[in-house]
């Protein structure tokens, strides 16, 4: 698995965690009459919070831990304990900003149909707190299935 | 998706060039390991740039590294 794989990876576990999150307490919401503006609006807030907190840790964490697994696979390789800061770097080439582009289409569509959705419970008369709650929802989730996206294209190759 | 009208040479090329690794052929062209692993395997057709910068490394022209079969053409 390479390096951009693991990122996504990471990034994968940590939006399912949030999408799972976000899912029981609007559940945790309904069922104890809570669905109201402000449990809401703060849910919104814990979940940007969240992810953007997560999205920073996590590209530092794995930039850190594969720059050292990286160092040390050098060393054990050539011995040199100095490695060039090539051969612990990890440069996204033509591949991988590819299948990045391909994986941001994907989170683009699943979120236009998210707002799309949202849009429409409006026609069916619903409250403007689905609407919000179907917004984040969309948001975070075309984030999961984007990154599914990028993994099915690295495995499966296009 | 997957498969690729793109055939090529490379895993052959390496091994005429004293058993070149994926990982120094992938170091002289500019890209990951990777990258060189989804190419062999025909998984990911490369940019011309890319295609060019591998014939230069072994030498060879264009033609000898990729080679191109029309007859593989999906049916529309």
């Amino acid at each position: 698995m390479s390096f951009q794989e693991k990122n996504i990876t990471a990034s994968l576990v940590s939006f399912s965690l949030i999408l799972v999150i976000f899912l029981i307490s609007i559940l945790v919401m309904v069922q104890g009459d809570n669905f109201t503006s402000t449990n809401v609006f703060r849910l919104w807030g814990i979940v940007i919070v969240l992810a953007i907190v997560a999205t920073i840790l996590l590209t530092i964490f794995t930039h850190i831990v594969s720059a050292i697994v990286s160092a040390i696979a050098h060393y054990i390789k050539t011995g040199d304990e100095n490695p060039e800061i090539e051969d612990i770097e990890h440069i996204a080439d033509e591949r991988d900003k590819l299948i990045d582009l391909k994986g941001t289409r994907v989170t683009y569509g699943v979120s236009s149909i998210g707002v799309f959705l949202a849009m429409l419970t409006f026609v069916f008369g619903q409250p403007a707190l689905v609407m919000f709650t179907l917004l984040i929802f969309a948001g975070v989730l075309a984030q999961v299935v984007g990154d599914i996206s990028r993994l099915i294209l690295y495995r499966r190759g296009f | 998706m997957g498969s690729s009208q793109i055939s090529n040479n490379i895993r052959t090329l390496r091994f005429f060039n004293d058993e070149m690794t994926q990982e120094e052929l992938a170091k002289k062209v500019g890209v990951t390991r990777q990258t060189i692993i989804a190419i062999e395997k025909a998984k990911y057709s490369p940019s011309l740039e890319l295609a060019f910068r591998i014939a230069y490394v072994f030498e060879v022209p264009l033609e000898e590294v990729f080679t191109f079969d029309p007859e593989d053409e999906p049916v529309k």
